[in-house]
């Protein structure tokens, strides 16, 4: 098993680059696939955004200094690429955010790559309507089981407020569900 | 030690069918699994995902060498347009070394004039200037517009024979 440093080292030598990146893309595709999927909703958007990501760790590897782990560094990036992904959605439609959310549901409703009964459908629902920081740490935690510690490199939060933030999702799609 | 019987009962068969009905009831029951959660991916799709991104990254990469061909023209043409540029300056230093007063540009003769104290009295200047060659428009532009000036000779002047319109003093 490749270690993380010997892995970087490799990503930065042009001779051993390529088949690097390729052993990278292999170990974390999935990973972050489903990341980004979960913010995206659609599976073409996720993949556009999944490759983006993949490319731009490419480009800016020589810049990543090891002062946090490779995965968190991809993490983050992903975040990035996906969240940017929806605001320049609802920029280029022209639309509000809770406009975007509602078509995003209706899309996802008819989406052949979800199937999802309306229960599923409806905890979707409620995770979209979250506050950012909320939707992600509710995200990372109960979909990806990733620990407080993980999801505290990646966000650059610390472990207190992502509990919090946490808790405070659960209530809201508890309630949410509810009511719906 | 003498084993305590237990006092607790329970109903026939309990045990022997707790397995099922377990088993049952879970499966009735509408449980959100943490697992893809409805969502789904095309069949192969990360199988040929790496290939994928590399592909891209190969074609982004930029042509590291360019072929000179087309590009010949082009530098003969702005070869050609430097030598005529050089060639013109050299001729133009050439041919005209000996500057005069008259090569001096009106703007920068009144520059200096005013950015300089020029130390010279009334008369020194009168000696210099052809005081009878000049009219009120040499030394002052004039914008006033004729209308103003009837304006105001309407406004301050109460004999308009004083003005002696006749004769063009």
């Amino acid at each position: 098993m490749l270690t993380e440093e010997l892995l970087v080292a490799q990503l930065k030598t042009e001779a051993t680059q390529s088949r690097a990146f390729e052993l990278l893309v292999n170990t974390y595709k999935e990973k972050l696939y489903w990341h980004i999927r979960r913010i995206v909703l659609d599976h073409d958007d996720a993949d556009d955004v999944l490759q983006n990501t993949f490319i731009k760790v490419f480009r800016n590897i020589s810049s990543f200094k090891g002062d946090s782990k490779l995965y968190s560094w991809m993490y983050r990036i992903a975040t990035n690429e996906a969240l940017t992904f929806i605001k320049d959605k609802t920029r280029k439609l022209g639309i509000s955010d809770s406009e975007l959310q509602d078509k995003m549901i209706r899309e996802l409703q008819a989406d052949v790559y979800f199937e999802g009964d309306h229960i599923q459908l409806a905890l979707q629902k409620a995770i979209l309507t979250l506050p950012e920081k909320q939707k992600l740490v509710f995200q990372m935690k109960y979909y990806q089981e990733l620990k407080y510690e993980e999801i505290s490199e990646i966000l650059e939060t610390s472990v207190g407020a992502l509990k919090a933030s946490y808790h405070l999702a659960a209530k809201k799609i508890e309630a949410f569900l509810k009511e719906n | 030690m003498k084993k305590i019987s237990n006092s607790f009962r329970t109903p026939d068969g309990y045990f022997d069918s707790f397995t099922d009905k377990l088993t049952e009831r879970l499966s009735k029951e509408e449980t959100i699994t943490v697992a893809n959660d409805g969502f789904k991916v095309p069949d192969g799709y990360f199988d040929s995902l790496t290939s994928k991104i590399q592909e891209k990254l190969i074609a982004a990469e930029p042509v590291k060498v360019i072929g000179l061909h087309s590009y010949k023209k082009y530098y003969y043409a702005v070869a050609a347009m430097a030598a005529v540029v050089v060639l013109f300056f050299g001729l133009k230093i050439t041919s005209s070394p000996v500057l005069s007063f008259d090569d001096i540009a009106n703007a920068d003769l009144e520059s200096y004039f005013d950015n300089n104290e020029l130390g010279l009295s009334s008369y020194e200047i009168a000696e210099v200037i052809p005081v009878d060659e000049l009219e009120i428009k040499d030394i002052i532009e004039n914008h006033l517009d004729n209308e103003l000036i009837i304006e105001y000779l309407n406004n301050s002047i109460d004999n308009f024979e004083e003005l002696n319109l006749d004769t063009n003093e």
